[in-house]
């Protein structure tokens, strides 16, 4: 009886924890890890944060997306809505892609700038992190198609259709309705895309934006950067009705780590956050961030899984990634999840949870690479 | 024995022969064009041939054109700089686009080889320069932007002063380059860019010549030897250019090419102010303005009459002379001067004339081969060499 007992006893503990570490490695060796929305585009910018050295702040630089096993990253570029006209955000916004260029073509042993799917394949094979960048705002286009087509030949390939204000063409979640969703120039927006084959993003737009995004783009959609709704009500999140209908066109829900957006007791620190009308990188700056910090704390490990398990259970294990926000979420983030650095941390995480080793790689980049892959097929460029 | 000094004499003879001959092994380049507004304000089509304006893809190929630099302009004085660059970046979009349309005939080139490597294919090479440093709006992150989107080079200024650069339209405000204007030409020169003197006053072309660690061109200039406009060079000027190893592409516009003709088009009042109203008139409908533009350069014409070919022959001669047969290149302006060309060189199909011409005035193959392209070809290709990125 009791040698029966034990290898039943081994086996209920081996599907909760501890997690073999030889298991986690592995995986990360195999795997090809994809964030789709960091902002350190602003420090380096605005305070030359160079991405080779090791920084105590901030939450990507290459010493951490090596420890974090980062296969490529988006680097977003987003002039400020609320303070720049349309005008004033074509120049920032350009002015933000020859910073990503300049410091990836800076450090060409660890990074190598990419647009496709194949060329993130690529650059991992020569052991290169891939650099892509994304357009957070649609205000960045200043209402011009060419405008677009210029931040797509500089090497963007997603735009957030609108950001923290409504565009002249699309709502965004964070102001009160004016267009009801997408305006028709605003659909000629995302057939643009549809026909360069870049992503369309509907992370921080209305609710009817989003659905009127998917029924006007003949490709999968993405959220660069959105979590669930079902555990923070925050109009930033995906209800369940809407993840589903994200998976149903084929799109993949990147799950954003900002805590205000992952717990409802932290939902408040979000406005305080969003309202905070200093810089936006430099010590001034990472003090409030501190003192916030301090003050609110950090969210528990266990609450970014519940959404990596809710977004998996409603939109399918096909059609969730990563999309951090690390540094565009004044250091608000969950315990283990500190920086790019901690990706172990949630494979560990997602095994205890009895996530497979194959639903896990699809997490972690699998599925964004589908993604990439689709949208670029659907080019009629 | 008479055979052969018979047979050299006739080798310099001028038979459509020899032109043809010549017209096949030229590399053609022309620095300036600014087709690029009509393309934007009409939907000026490259494939299709036009009874106006001076550009499309069958007259280029009549005129053995190889490569074209498209211009990239916006006015300094109606629009802020910002908005200069918002504009640029719809005209670079749609150079992009008119190129992609004509893949067969037209083919993008950013370096000396694409130049060549699209004469291979048999397409022409195209090309593009940013006309006036206010586009950049004081930014080099933006001189990159235009240079990672093709451009491949930047006149310094258009008629008006930059904040760093002051124009030979203009008056002077900062004694030729500002620190800033020469921290844009070591830019451009790291780049690869080719730094363009054309539009500049005087002081700031010797500031960016003495600036530049590489030669410098004139995208489209004449010679102030024939006519005194502050936009021609003179002859200190021209030599400075050829010490440098630079190119002088020579601008065709009538008045530039004679000091007689320019008085006789600025005593037409009428037109001018007729020219000025034009903007405002059909703020929303350039096509309406581009029309009634035509019109205008029309009665301009048939007033003025044509600068005879011969003067234009005397600009690269003159220009060959002193700054040296290494240094001249072609710089139509074709589209962007008012339809004001010489007799015999009305669009870019005309290039047999110029051959011709530059053959009767004792040229050698070698020579006219030099000013068609060769030397523009050259001096990308030092000025690619030169660059740090």
């Amino acid at each position: 009886m009791r040698l029966f007992i034990v290898p039943l006893l081994a086996a209920i503990a081996a599907a909760q924890s501890p997690v073999d570490p030889a298991r986690v490695e592995r995986l990360l060796e195999r795997a090809v890890v994809i964030d789709l929305h960091s902002d350190t585009t602003q420090m380096i910018l605005e305070e030359g944060f160079n991405l080779a050295e090791a920084h105590d702040y901030g939450q990507v630089d290459i010493p951490r997306m090596r420890r974090g096993r980062v296969s490529a990253v988006f680097l977003a570029s987003c002039p400020n809505s609320r303070r720049l006209t349309g005008l004033e955000s074509v120049r920032r916004g350009l002015e933000e892609m020859d910073a990503i260029r300049r410091e990836v073509r800076r450090h060409p042993k660890d990074l190598a700038l990419a647009t496709t799917a194949g060329e993130i394949l690529a650059a991992r094979k020569q052991g290169r992190i891939a650099v892509l960048t994304g357009l957070e705002g649609g205000h960045i286009i200043d209402s011009s198609l060419a405008v677009l087509r210029t931040f797509f030949d500089l090497g963007a390939r997603y735009m957030t259709l609108a950001h923290f204000s409504n565009t002249p063409w699309a709502d965004s979640s964070n102001q009160p309705p004016k267009s009801n969703g997408l305006t028709a120039f605003g659909r000629e927006v995302v057939g643009e895309m549809n026909r360069l084959g870049m992503m369309v993003d509907i992370s921080h737009v209305s609710d009817k934006t989003f659905y009127d995004a998917l029924e006007a783009s003949s490709a999968p959609v993405i959220a660069s950067h959105s979590s669930c709704r079902f555990y923070s009500s925050h109009p930033r999140n995906l209800s369940d009705d809407m993840l589903r209908a994200l998976a149903k066109k084929g799109g993949v829900v990147h799950i954003n780590y900002f805590n205000p957006y992952l717990d409802e007791k932290f939902r408040e620190g979000a406005r305080e956050v969003i309202a905070f009308s200093g810089p936006r990188t430099g010590p001034e700056r990472r003090k409030a961030n501190a003192e916030r910090l301090a003050r609110l704390g950090r969210v528990p490990f266990s609450r970014l899984l519940d959404h990596f398990q809710h977004a998996v259970k409603v939109a399918g294990a096909d059609h969730v990634g990563l999309g951090s926000d690390f540094d565009g979420v004044s250091d608000q983030l969950p315990e283990g999840m500190e920086d790019i650095s901690k990706t172990p941390n949630l494979v560990r995480g997602l095994m205890e949870r009895g996530f497979s080793d194959d639903e896990i790689l699809k997490i972690l980049g699998g599925n964004t690479l589908r993604v990439m892959h689709e949208v670029e097929k659907a080019a009629r460029r | 024995m008479l055979l052969p000094v018979l047979a050299l004499a006739a080798a310099a003879a001028v038979t459509p022969e020899r032109v043809e001959r010549l017209m096949r092994q030229a590399v053609v380049v022309d620095l300036h064009c600014d087709t690029t507004q009509l393309i934007v304000d009409e939907g000026y089509n490259l494939g299709e041939r036009y009874s106006y304006a001076q550009v499309d893809i069958p007259r280029m190929r009549e005129g053995g054109v190889s490569g074209i630099f498209l211009s990239i302009y916006t006015s300094p004085r109606r629009l802020t700089p910002a908005q200069a660059m918002r504009q640029a970046l719809v005209q670079i979009d749609a150079v992009r686009r008119e190129i992609r349309r004509h893949a067969k005939d037209l083919a993008p080139a950013v370096t000396a080889a694409e130049v060549l490597a699209a004469r291979k294919q048999g397409r022409i090479a195209v090309l593009m320069g940013v006309e006036g440093g206010h586009m950049i709006d004081s930014s080099l992150a933006i001189l990159r932007t235009y240079f990672e989107l093709g451009a491949r080079y930047l006149t310094l200024t258009h008629g008006s002063n930059t904040p760093w650069a002051d124009s030979s339209g203009d008056k002077p405000a900062h004694n030729g380059l500002t620190d800033f204007g020469r921290e844009v030409v070591r830019e451009m020169n790291r780049l690869g860019m080719m730094v363009d003197i054309s539009h500049v006053s005087d002081k700031t072309f010797y500031d960016a010549l003495d600036t530049s660690a590489a030669p410098v061109i004139a995208s489209h200039s004449s010679c102030r030897k024939f006519s005194p406009h502050a936009r021609n060079m003179t002859d200190e000027m021209l030599r400075a250019l050829g010490k440098k190893g630079g190119v002088v592409h020579i601008n065709y516009y009538n008045g530039f090419l004679d000091g007689d003709f320019e008085s006789r088009y600025n005593a037409l009042k009428g037109e001018q102010a007729r020219e000025d109203q034009l903007h405002k008139l059909f703020p929303n409908d350039p096509r309406r303005r581009v029309a009634e533009q035509r019109k205008l350069d029309a009665r301009r014409t048939a007033k003025l009459g044509r600068v005879p070919l011969s003067r234009l022959l005397d600009h690269f001669e003159h220009a060959a002379k002193v700054a040296g047969i290494d240094h001249v290149g072609l710089g139509s302006d074709f589209d962007g001067v008012n339809d004001q060309l010489p007799e015999g060189m009305e669009d870019i199909s005309k290039i047999p004339n110029l051959v011709r011409g530059l053959m009767e005035r004792g040229f050698s193959d070698a020579d006219i081969l030099k000013i068609l392209g060769g030397n523009t070809i050259r001096v990308m290709r030092d000025v690619e060499r030169a660059a740090t990125r």
